[in-house]
């Protein structure tokens, strides 16, 4: 492991049992020293401050663990956000080491590699306004997906003689990637384009599904948007957002297709 | 100490919608549909109602294809009644059952991204338990969004909804028909029709597929008020739960050939299920590898402290992994850090899904006892019990009921809105502001953290999978010692804005109240039914064919009812009525 020196492997040392001749089933315990760098906010006093936490983990805790075990050994007032904790959520989003990640599926093992220290600062994401410590008002951000109508403006009406919309798999397979997206603000994070210029790489997403979608009649208005003034054309083409997206979605290449017109 | 606590401000709307989950917001889609002038608001404890862990929903949505050739709807109500250990209630399996492929086209108009067939019709998938022909074979039912259908329901009715002029009020918590928001305000909301739809609370037990914020609140601020819970003994426990981060790892890993190994490696369903094996229902493989666990045979993992068996898929060639189990491979994978091609992948039993919940008639009405409705105060989706699932749920079943149910909660309050608003009672908020102010005020050096743990454990070792009397009355006094305890825990955080701790604190109780019931309910059942299983008592008795009321005076301290399981289509004398009288479940 990134040769940091803190990891401790003890194989057998916990689990003595399941070891065959063959070592099939090995169960090899490995604990981390790890130093989490925490940026801190308190609305009351509205001071901010990085507190600095030391713990040992094992090697598949995730960092969702990592805040609940300091809630309980270190410290009960260290506030984070999470829901799902199975990245289907987005409520967990965080920047680690400048780098936005949804906490609730970054292993310590995969972390240390990533990063190649056992130290990391988290802090919380800039795309929406701090609440408390880790904690930020996801509602405002989500204002931008809900100025880009996520649904349907005009529905198209069902075909005379059918109960429902005729979509061939290759049809939808041309913008499904897109509708994977769980809104967690990573790509909008790192976007290099302005939060307050640019109404964001997930929320153009939004649009650009139900532009490319047969079921949508209202284009117009959805092309308005995406080429306003805080539309695609803001976008630097930096491809940050497809680079961080948990979900791995190639978000560039939709606001690509909508710089082309190409729904 | 920080200022006083007070009410901040006065809300006024037609419709206050608790929970804004798939529920909730089918509910509210529906009253923008039907009179687009309602002022609705639609509450959510999470940060915005896309987060909801209806959005965490898999595999399908169960519904009748009226087109179909080979599917019916009477088999659909018979797999429901069947799968729920004869507990359901027959009007309600019914009238959702008949229901399900309105929904789907429902979705479909408003843009929900179904999975196609190379034809562009909707794509249909088998799911465990739903048959054709009264069991003879599997029913191709179950409409999907590839592996996140419950996402793609969310996505439309959170749209639908926030299209028709709701307004979400969002990181709130129902605590009276109070609210406490992320500004740290107590809100009174004044509506002429309340809907609760606040979802499961899986929290109670340490092992859950259920999102940090399934702590039961709605449930328990129901008991609080002195209304009951009905059913709460009946809790559904998936046998292969993902260890870490409580994932279900699908059925599907053990029809493709997967082999559960305990510590030793031996396949020891072979012992359990000689004949089905790794294939046996769900209860069966759970409560085999609980005793595997409990014989010491089980593998403790290190990292979470958590005791679990093998899942060997091993042996399966590299495109089941790499195709067929894609998502699942990439779940141990992505949490575990496993190449389920090469390795040993670590599963157990998890909590999964209540049945019971608040009780409701078939038009989601809430009960405050067997037969009379509290007026203006709907519940549906996990919170409430109508009830669709009995003792045991079908999976895919619970996406379309909080669907079918939550249109019909909406056409039942539009009739009921002719009733003007009531000014808030006196004294409205002043238990709220008490409880908290009491949580702030409390000296101690107890932690909430560590209490939940020590609860949760003890849910899951004696009211889990395997329940005796002994064990439960063991357990019923654990929770007495933490609420006690939980009165001793002091907050450092005085301040309200996404005051955790305190959050933490309320979501405690709540746990211990939803708990309690839980417990009380599985001492009282002096049998096994569905997911209800007593060693003591491991034979379903008819005694017991009633559903369960509970509420609760003191914690504690409760109270019973009955009330009796609707049999209306056995009674009617219908079409195959013969096939829904009390039959054994067995498979």
């Amino acid at each position: 492991m990134n040769g940091s020196g803190s990891c401790r492997e003890n194989i057998d040392g916990f689990v003595k049992n399941p070891i065959n001749s063959d070592g099939r089933i090995k169960i090899v315990t490995k604990t981390y020293a790890l130093t989490l760098n925490i940026r801190r906010y308190n609305p009351d006093r509205a001071a901010s401050w990085v507190q600095t936490y030391k713990l040992d983990a094992g090697p598949i805790l995730r960092f969702v663990d990592l805040f609940r075990r300091i809630n309980v050994e270190q410290d009960a007032t260290l506030a984070w956000a999470s829901s799902c904790e199975h990245a289907q959520c987005g409520s967990c989003s965080v920047n680690v080491n400048g780098r936005p990640m949804l906490a609730c599926e970054l292993l310590v093992e995969n972390a240390v590699t990533l990063f190649g220290t056992t130290t990391f600062k988290i802090a919380p994401v800039s795309v929406a306004p701090l609440v408390r410590d880790l904690v930020v008002d996801w509602e405002q951000a989500y204002e931008r997906v809900h100025r880009a109508k996520p649904y349907l403006i005009k529905p198209k009406e069902v075909p005379a003689g059918m109960t429902e919309h005729r979509i061939s798999p290759q049809e939808l397979a041309r913008y499904e990637e897109a509708t994977r997206c769980i809104n967690c603000f990573c790509c909008a994070e790192a976007c290099i384009s302005g939060n307050r210029t640019f109404i964001g790489p997930n929320a153009a997403m939004a649009g650009i599904v139900r532009l490319m979608d047969p079921r949508e009649e209202e284009k117009g208005e959805r092309l308005d948007l995406l080429y306003s003034e805080k539309g695609i054309y803001r976008c630097h083409s930096s491809k940050a957002c497809s680079h961080v997206c948990p979900k791995q979605i190639d978000v560039a290449h939709f606001v690509a297709l909508a710089k082309e017109g190409a729904f | 100490m920080g200022k006083k606590l007070q009410i901040h401000s006065t809300i006024s709307c037609d419709v206050l919608i608790i929970g804004a989950g798939g529920a909730g917001l089918r509910c509210a889609a529906l009253l923008h549909e039907k009179n687009p002038a309602l002022s609705i608001f639609a509450a959510t404890k999470v940060a915005h109602p896309q987060k909801s862990h209806t959005s965490t929903a898999q595999g399908g949505m169960a519904a009748v294809d009226p087109r179909d050739k080979t599917d019916k709807a009477v088999f659909h109500m018979f797999d429901t009644w069947k799968g729920g250990d004869c507990s359901s209630d027959q009007n309600v399996v019914r009238k959702i059952v008949d229901g399900g492929w309105d929904e789907v086209r429902w979705l479909e108009r408003k843009g929900i991204h179904f999975s196609r067939d190379e034809g562009g019709g909707i794509s249909k998938r088998q799911f465990g338990g739903h048959t054709v022909d009264f069991g003879k074979g599997d029913a191709l039912r179950a409409v999907f969004v590839a592996d996140r259908t419950g996402k793609g329901i969310m996505d439309t009715t959170w749209g639908e909804a926030l299209k028709g002029g709701s307004r979400f009020m969002n990181t709130t918590v129902v605590t009276e028909l109070l609210f406490k928001t992320k500004e740290g305000e107590f809100v009174t909301v004044l509506a002429r029709a309340t809907v609760l739809a606040t979802g499961g609370s899986g929290q109670v037990f340490r092992i859950t597929t259920n999102c940090r914020n399934n702590t039961g609140d709605g449930t328990a601020v129901v008991l609080r008020a002195g209304l009951p819970l009905m059913d709460p003994e009946a809790v559904q426990f998936h046998p292969t739960g993902i260890v870490g981060p409580g994932i279900l790892a699908s059925e599907a890993l053990r029809s493709e050939g997967g082999i559960l190994r305990n510590r030793d490696e031996e396949p020891f369903m072979e012992r359990y299920a000689p004949k089905m094996k790794d294939l046996a229902p769900r209860d069966i493989v759970a409560r085999a590898i609980e005793t595997e666990i409990r014989q010491g045979k089980g593998v403790m993992n290190p990292d979470h402290q958590i005791e679990h068996v093998w899942i060997d898929l091993r042996h399966l060639p590299d495109y089941v992994h790499e195709v067929k189990l894609k998502e699942v491979a990439s779940f141990f994978k992505t949490y575990a850090n496993l190449d389920s091609r090469t390795q040993l992948c670590p599963v157990r039993p998890s909590n999964h899904y209540h049945m019971g919940g608040i009780p409701t008639n078939e038009h989601g009405e809430v009960l405050t006892s067997a037969n009379a409705v509290l007026p203006g105060l709907f519940a549906v989706g996990e919170c409430a019990c109508a009830s669709l699932h009995g003792f045991n749920r079908l999976g895919t079943n619970s996406l379309l009921e909080l669907l079918v149910m939550g249109r019909c909660v909406g056409e039942r309050v539009l009739s009921y809105l002719t009733e003007k608003r009531a000014p808030a009672p006196k004294g409205a908020g002043e238990a709220t502001l008490g409880l908290f102010a009491g949580y702030l005020e409390a000296q101690g050096g107890e932690n909430v953290a560590l209490i939940r743990q020590e609860m949760r454990e003890v849910m899951t070792r004696q009211v889990g999978v395997f329940r005796i009397e002994k064990g439960i009355e063991e357990a019923i006094a654990a929770l007495i010692s933490f609420k006690g305890r939980a009165a001793k825990v002091g907050i450092a955080t005085k301040d309200l804005r996404m005051n955790q701790e305190l959050l933490e604190r309320w979501e405690l109780d709540n746990l211990l109240d939803n708990s309690m019931t839980i417990a009380q309910g599985a001492l009282m059942r002096k049998e096994s039914r569905g997911a209800h299983f007593r060693e003591d008592y491991p034979e379903r008795s008819d005694e017991f064919q009633h559903h369960t009321l509970v509420s609760m005076t003191e914690f504690g301290k409760v109270a019973f009812g009955k009330r009796p399981i609707d049999l209306s289509i056995y009674e009617s004398g219908g079409e195959s009525y013969e096939r829904f009288g009390i039959m054994s479940r067995k498979y």
